[in-house]
C-alpha cells in the first residue's frame, strides 16, 4: 500500500480555513462524500475541513480495492490514520456516519493522540439483535438486504460495462457517470454491506478516550434511538443530542441543524 | 480464429499451379481442398502447388499438401512443391515429407525441370 | 366531438367494419384522473421525510391495502422489506437528495397479506417555483415477469457453468482412457511419464504406452494426432489399439508402422484426412540394460542421455508422417541403453513451446542443450526437470505435451 498516493487513492478534498481547527468527515455506507456536500459549506466557514472516499466508494481508486481487506471495518479504520499521516493532521475532530462512527471509534482507539474529538453521526455499534439488545434487525434481514443489492446488479453491469471498458464513441456514458452520485459496483457494495451489518464494535465504545459527541434523529430506521442512548451510555463523559430530524441522513434531511450541532461541538473550548 | 487465405488455380503448358497465399490451418483448409477437387489433372500433367504467399501452416495445412500430393499420384500426375519457406521446409524435414516433395524456388522453375517422362518428381517409388 | 366521432366511423368503415369507433370515442374521454389511478403501473407521492401522500388505485390493488391505511400514516420505506429498507435509507434517499431522481431500482414490497411483490422502481423530486424540494414523485412497475426472467438468466448461467464442468470433466475422462491410467513397470528399468493438456476443454491429440510383449520383450509408443477434440480422439483410440494389435501380429517396428499407416490412410481416403507422428520402439533387456530399436513416422528423434550427461538424438531420418501416403516409409535404429542410461520421447509441445517473454519457439537443439547441461540422471528425474521446464513457459505451452522416459538404473544403484 505505501507506494500508492493515499491523497489520490481516496480522492481527498480540503476546503475552508487553513487556520482553523480540523474536521475529517467519513461518509457512511451507500454513498460518497457527496453526502456532506450540504453540510461542508457550512463547517467550511470556521474549519479546515477534509472530505475523503473510502476506498471502493465514489471517486476512490478502485484497484486498490479488494475483497479480503476490506472485509473488516479495520481496513477503513487504518485507511482513516493514513489519510491524517499523509495530511500531516494533527488535533483531527474526527466525524464519522453510519458505520463510519465505527470506523472513526477503531481509529481512534488505536492512535488516539491523533484525535481531538469524535463525533458519531446516527452511530450503531451492532446491528443485529442479541439477547437483550435490539440492534434492529436479524440476520435473515440482513440476508434479504445482501439478496437486494444482488438483484440491482444487471442493470449495473449494463450501465456501467461500457463505462469501465472505456467506449469512446460513448462519451455521454462517462457523463452520466459523474452526475450520479453514490453509484457503487455491487461486488464492492456486498462486502461492505456485510463488514458494516454484520460487525459487532460494541466492545470498542468503552475504550474511547477522546471527547465524544454522539448525534441521533428522532426517527431514524437504521439507528434506532435506543442505540443512540447505547452508545452514549457506553461511552464515558458523551454528549448525546437528538435532532428534530427524520431518518439515518440528517445531513441531507436536516443539513442546518447537523452543521450547527458538530459546530457548537467541534468550536468548543 | 482464422486469418486470411486465398487459394487462385492457373493452367501453364504443364499441367497446372495451385497458389496458396495467407494463413492454412484448420479454418482455411476446407477452402484448399475445395479448390483440389475441381482440379482436373491428366496423366503426364504436373501440379505445383506454390507457396510463395504462404504465411502459416499448421497441421491441417500439412494434411492439405499431402491430400494434394495424393491427388496428383492418382491421376497419374507429377507433384512439386514452389517457394517452402525455411521454417515450413524445417516441419516437412522432421515429418519426413522431403523426400516426397520435389522442391523448386519457384512455380516456374518446377514447371521448366518437368518433363513427363521419367520424371524424378516422386521420392515414393 | 360529433364530427371527429363521424370521422373516425367513416374511417373505420374503410378498415375495419368492426367496433372500432366507439372504443376509440372512450379513448378520447379518458381524463388524467383516471389514468392516474388505473394506470398499469403503480404511483405513489411522499413528502420529503417519505410519508405517504397520495397514491392510485392500481398500487393499492397490488398491495391489498386501504387507502386510508397509508395516507399520511405510512412512509414509503414501510412499504419495503427490511433488507429494501435499509438499502432505501442508505444508498436510495440520499440519491434523491443529491440528484434529485433514482431510477432503475429493483425493491421488493410488502403486501398487506404479508407476500413480498418484486418492483422496478423510479423516483424524482417535485421542486416549487423557488426551487425548493417538495414532493417526491415515484412511480412503480410490476417486475414479477422481470424477476422469473432474470432467475431464468440466472438459471441458464449456471446451467452453462454446468454444462462447462461436465465437457472438461469429460474431457478428461476421454483423455484418459487414451493414456494408461498407471505406467506398467519393466523389470529392471525404471520408467516414467507425464502428459499436460493444453486446453482443459478439449480432448489432447498425444499419446503414448507401454505394454508387454512375449518373452520377456516390451513394446513402446508415443505420438501426435493432427488436430484435437472428439474426431481426434477417435483416431487416438483407433491408433492405439491399432499399435498394440499390430505388435503382436508382428512386433518388428517398422512393420508395426506400416500395419498403422494401411489403417489410417484407409480412414485419411475414406475422408478424414488426418495424419500423426508416431515414435514406436521395440525393447529387448539384455545383461546389464536392454537393447532398444525405434521406428519414427514423422516424429521428432528420440533422446538418449548417457551415464556420463551427454545427450545426443536418436535420428531416424526420413521416416514419414503416418496415414497420409499408401506406401510411407519408415525408418528403425537401434541402441543399447546401459546402467545409468536413459530415453527420452517427447511430443512437439515441448519443442514448439514459445519461450517466456519471446516470440522465440523453443527447439530440439534447445532440448538437447538443456538435458546435456540438467545433469539429470534417470526417468523420473528427466521427466521432473522438463515438467518444471514446461510450467516455466508457462503459458507458452499452446499444444498439448507427452514426456515418456525409460531408464536402467545406474551401476551404483
Amino acid at each position: 500500500m505505501s507506494d500508492v498516493d493515499v491523497s489520490s487513492r481516496h480522492n481527498v478534498t480540503v476546503i475552508g480555513r487553513t487556520d482553523g481547527p480540523t474536521v475529517l468527515l467519513a461518509h457512511g455506507y451507500g454513498c460518497d462524500q457527496n453526502l456532506w456536500r450540504l453540510v461542508a459549506p457550512v463547517l467550511a466557514k470556521t474549519f479546515r475541513v477534509v472530505l475523503f472516499d473510502h476506498v471502493g466508494a465514489g471517486g476512490s481508486d478502485l484497484s486498490a480495492w479488494s475483497a479480503d481487506r476490506y472485509a473488516t471495518l479495520d481496513a477503513y479504520a487504518e485507511d482513516v490514520l493514513e489519510i491524517c499521516a499523509e495530511l500531516g493532521l494533527r488535533d483531527v475532530v474526527l466525524v464519522g456516519h453510519s458505520v463510519s462512527a465505527m470506523i472513526a471509534v477503531l481509529a481512534v482507539n488505536r492512535e488516539p493522540a491523533l484525535f481531538a474529538k469524535l463525533v458519531l453521526l446516527t452511530p450503531s455499534p451492532c446491528y443485529l439483535d442479541d439477547g437483550d439488545y435490539r440492534g434492529g434487525f436479524s440476520r435473515a434481514d440482513i440476508d434479504e438486504l445482501l439478496e437486494s443489492l444482488d438483484s440491482n446488479y444487471l442493470g449495473w453491469s449494463a450501465t456501467m460495462a461500457p463505462v469501465i471498458m472505456g467506449n469512446p464513441d460513448r462519451p455521454e456514458l462517462g457523463a452520466e457517470l459523474t452526475n450520479s452520485f453514490c453509484r457503487t459496483d455491487p461486488a464492492i457494495a456486498q462486502v461492505f454491506a456485510r463488514a458494516t451489518f454484520l460487525s459487532d464494535n460494541r466492545a470498542d465504545l468503552p475504550k474511547v478516550g477522546v471527547p465524544t459527541l454522539v448525534i441521533q434523529t428522532a426517527q431514524d430506521a437504521i439507528a434506532s434511538q435506543e442505540v443512540g442512548r447505547f452508545v452514549h451510555a457506553q461511552i464515558a463523559g458523551s454528549e448525546l443530542v437528538t435532532l428534530d430530524a427524520i431518518g439515518h441522513c440528517p445531513q441531507l434531511s436536516a443539513p442546518e441543524v447537523t452543521a450547527e450541532a458538530i459546530s457548537a461541538f467541534a468550536g468548543a473550548r | 480464429m482464422s486469418g486470411v487465405f486465398a487459394v487462385t488455380t492457373r493452367t501453364v503448358p504443364t499441367g497446372t499451379v495451385l497458389a496458396f497465399a495467407g494463413e492454412l490451418d484448420s479454418g482455411t483448409a476446407p477452402a484448399a481442398h475445395g479448390a483440389m477437387t475441381k482440379l482436373s489433372l491428366n496423366a503426364g500433367d504436373q501440379l505445383v502447388v506454390d507457396l510463395a504467399g504462404l504465411e502459416f501452416c499448421d497441421s491441417s495445412g500439412i494434411t492439405v499438401l499431402v491430400s494434394a500430393h495424393n491427388l496428383a499420384r492418382g491421376a497419374g500426375a507429377g507433384f512439386a512443391l514452389a517457394a517452402v519457406s525455411r521454417q515450413l521446409g524445417r516441419t516437412l524435414d522432421i515429418l519426413g515429407l522431403t523426400g516426397l516433395f520435389a522442391t523448386y524456388p519457384t512455380a516456374d522453375d518446377a514447371s521448366a525441370a518437368w518433363s513427363p517422362a521419367g520424371s524424378r518428381e516422386d521420392g515414393v517409388v | 366531438m360529433i364530427r371527429a366521432a363521424g370521422e373516425t366511423e367513416n374511417a373505420a368503415d374503410d378498415d375495419d367494419p368492426g367496433g372500432v369507433a366507439p372504443t376509440f370515442s372512450a379513448l378520447l374521454e379518458d381524463s388524467a384522473e383516471d389514468l392516474y389511478e388505473h394506470a398499469p403501473c403503480g404511483y405513489l407521492s411522499t413528502l420529503m421525510d417519505g410519508t405517504i401522500a397520495k397514491i392510485n388505485t392500481t398500487l393499492l390493488g397490488w398491495l391489498g391495502f386501504e387507502r386510508a391505511e397509508l395516507i399520511g400514516r405510512r412512509r414509503f420505506s414501510d412499504l419495503l422489506t427490511v433488507g429494501g429498507r435499509i438499502y432505501y435509507e442508505t444508498h436510495i434517499g440520499p440519491m434523491l437528495a443529491l440528484q434529485g431522481e433514482a431510477g432503475g431500482l429493483a425493491l421488493e414490497l410488502r403486501t398487506a397479506a404479508g407476500t413480498q411483490l418484486p418492483v422496478l422502481v423510479t423516483s424524482t423530486v417535485k421542486r416549487g417555483s423557488d426551487g425548493d424540494a417538495q414532493l417526491i414523485r415515484i412511480t412503480i412497475f410490476d417486475a414479477r415477469d422481470r424477476l422469473a426472467y432474470e432467475r431464468e438468466l440466472l438459471r441458464a448461467r449456471r446451467q452453462a457453468d454446468e454444462e462447462r464442468d461436465r465437457v472438461r470433466k469429460l474431457a478428461s475422462t476421454l483423455q484418459q482412457t487414451l493414456l494408461p491410467p498407471v505406467l506398467m513397470t519393466v523389470p529392471g528399468l525404471q520408467t516414467a511419464a507425464h502428459y499436460h493438456p493444453a486446453s482443459v476443454d478439449e480432448v489432447g491429440g498425444d499419446f503414448y504406452d507401454l505394454f508387454p510383449l512375449t518373452g520377456g520383450t516390451w513394446g513402446f509408443f508415443l505420438g501426435d494426432v493432427s488436430g484435437k477434440g472428439a474426431e481426434a480422439a477417435v483416431v487416438t483410440s483407433l491408433i492405439r489399439y491399432t499399435l498394440r494389435a499390430a505388435a503382436v501380429f508382428e512386433p518388428e517396428p517398422i512393420s508395426v508402422l506400416n500395419n498403422l499407416n494401411t489403417v489410417l490412410h484407409e480412414r485419411f481416403l475414406a475422408g478424414d484426412a488426418r495424419f500423426c507422428t508416431v515414435i514406436y520402439g521395440s525393447l529387448v533387456p539384455v545383461p546389464d540394460g536392454c537393447e532398444i530399436t525405434l521406428a519414427s513416422g514423422g516424429h521428432p528423434p528420440a533422446v538418449v542421455v548417457r551415464a556420463d550427461g551427454t545427450a545426443r538424438f536418436l535420428h531416424t531420418p526420413r521416416g514419414m508422417l503416418v496415414g497420409g501416403v499408401p506406401n510411407a516409409s519408415f525408418t528403425a535404429v537401434t541402441t543399447r541403453l546401459g546402467p545409468g542410461d536413459t530415453l527420452l520421447l517427447y511430443s512437439d509441445g515441448l519443442t514448439e513451446a514459445r519461450t517466456t517473454g519471446s516470440s522465440d519457439r523453443y527447439s530440439e537443439e534447445d532440448l538437447l542443450a538443456f538435458l546435456a547441461t540438467a545433469n539429470a540422471t534417470g526417468a523420473a528425474e528427466v521427466i521432473r526437470v522438463l515438467t518444471d521446464l514446461l510450467r516455466g513457459f508457462g503459458d507458452g505451452v499452446e499444444d498439448d505435451t507427452a514426456l515418456l522416459a525409460l531408464s536402467v538404473p545406474g551401476s551404483d544403484s
